[in-house]
């Protein structure tokens, strides 16, 4: 028998995995749509980040145990730090290769 | 398995072949790179999601290594493969 | 680097006997090729800076995944010349990674007391939204920084 507590718990672990999953979608619909290099990296290192930031917080939720909540955390600021240091060297390169960025009125 | 976890999975499996587009269409490396990068993420997300499907520890550290190799791709395409005009 | 080890093998304490050492090694590798000394965080402004983090990471997520997906895709980019007040390259590299996760921000190039900035959507008082971001990582760091001149975008 499911308890009152269980079903809110699920309730809620499965709220933070649709959530996650709609900032996936969002980010790989921002990397096909958006015009240039450097507005698709916003898309994917904002939006896929926080998509997986709450797929941990949802998994920490339904593993009820503080080790594994500890571990998915750190694997989440871990792909933050790398995400947010690999989008830094992209667009570097991206203004080193003299990359224009888009401007409002160009073709997409 | 929980089929909740799988829908999720099977989900965010979807978004990354979105990501296949981006690679096909370009038109530089560096737009390539981003699918490179979006797979990184999601597959994070599925070696997380699946461990707890199967209930297995050790998937979850296949999605620590993803997270630590994705770093390592990201340097290595700025240092190495990208020049401009490509 | 202990208590990471200690998290990654789930709490399962024989691993520890191969981890702590590796940890301890690691840590001392690190400090062997860091020259510099560390800047030191302060616990609290650590925990000031994670909820200020936290909470405008989630509307960074939020705001792109909206304009990604509106049929209008309501975006107006620009990059543009932001002047540095943070001291120590430690504190630039952490206020570097943080715009890029932070709403409509994306930095694009460290020089030496600018940073080049690209702007998702320039309506708005973007160099300010900057500058407190800025003033925040000076917290972390237990720096106080002076007001940012401002500037248009």
């Amino acid at each position: 028998m499911m308890s009152t507590l269980d079903t809110l718990t699920a309730g809620i672990e499965y709220a933070l995995y649709a959530a996650g999953a709609f900032f996936f979608l969002a980010g790989s619909v921002g990397l096909v749509r958006f015009p240039d290099v450097y507005t698709r990296l916003h898309a994917l290192t904002k939006a896929d980040n926080l998509g997986l930031g709450l797929v941990c917080l949802g998994l920490a939720v339904r593993a009820g145990s503080p080790v594994v909540a500890l571990k998915l955390l750190l694997i989440w600021l871990l792909v933050l730090g790398a995400g947010a240091t690999a989008c830094y060297l992209v667009a570097e390169a991206a203004r080193a290769a003299e990359v224009a960025p888009w401007t409002r009125g160009e073709r997409r | 398995m929980d089929p909740v976890l799988g829908a999720l999975a099977a989900f965010i499996m979807v978004t990354a072949f979105l990501g296949i587009l981006r690679i096909e269409r370009g038109p530089s490396g560096a737009d390539r790179m981003l699918s490179a990068m979006l797979f990184g993420t999601t597959g994070v997300a599925l070696a997380l999601v699946l461990a707890e499907a199967i209930g297995s520890a050790g998937a979850r550290d296949a999605g620590l290594v993803f997270a630590l190799l994705g770093a390592v791709t990201a340097v290595a395409f700025v240092k190495r493969a990208w020049r401009a005009g490509e | 680097m202990t208590a990471i080890w200690w998290a990654i093998s789930e709490g399962d304490t024989a691993a520890l006997a191969v981890g702590a050492p590796a940890a301890l090694a690691a840590a001392l590798i690190s400090l062997a090729l860091h020259p510099d000394p560390l800047p030191v965080v302060r616990p609290l402004g650590l925990l000031r800076f994670a909820g200020f983090f936290l909470v405008h990471s989630v509307r960074g997520g939020i705001d792109v995944a909206l304009r990604a997906l509106k049929p209008s895709m309501p975006i107006d980019p620009r990059i543009i010349t932001y002047d540095l007040r943070l001291p120590g390259n430690t504190a630039r590299v952490v206020f570097t990674n943080t715009l890029s996760l932070l709403p409509g921000t994306l930095s694009a190039k460290l020089g030496r007391d600018t940073l080049e900035v690209h702007v998702l959507d320039c309506a708005g008082e973007v160099t300010a939204e900057i500058a407190r971001v800025e003033d925040r990582v000076a917290d972390l760091f237990g720096v106080r920084l002076a007001p940012h001149a401002g500037g248009a975008c």
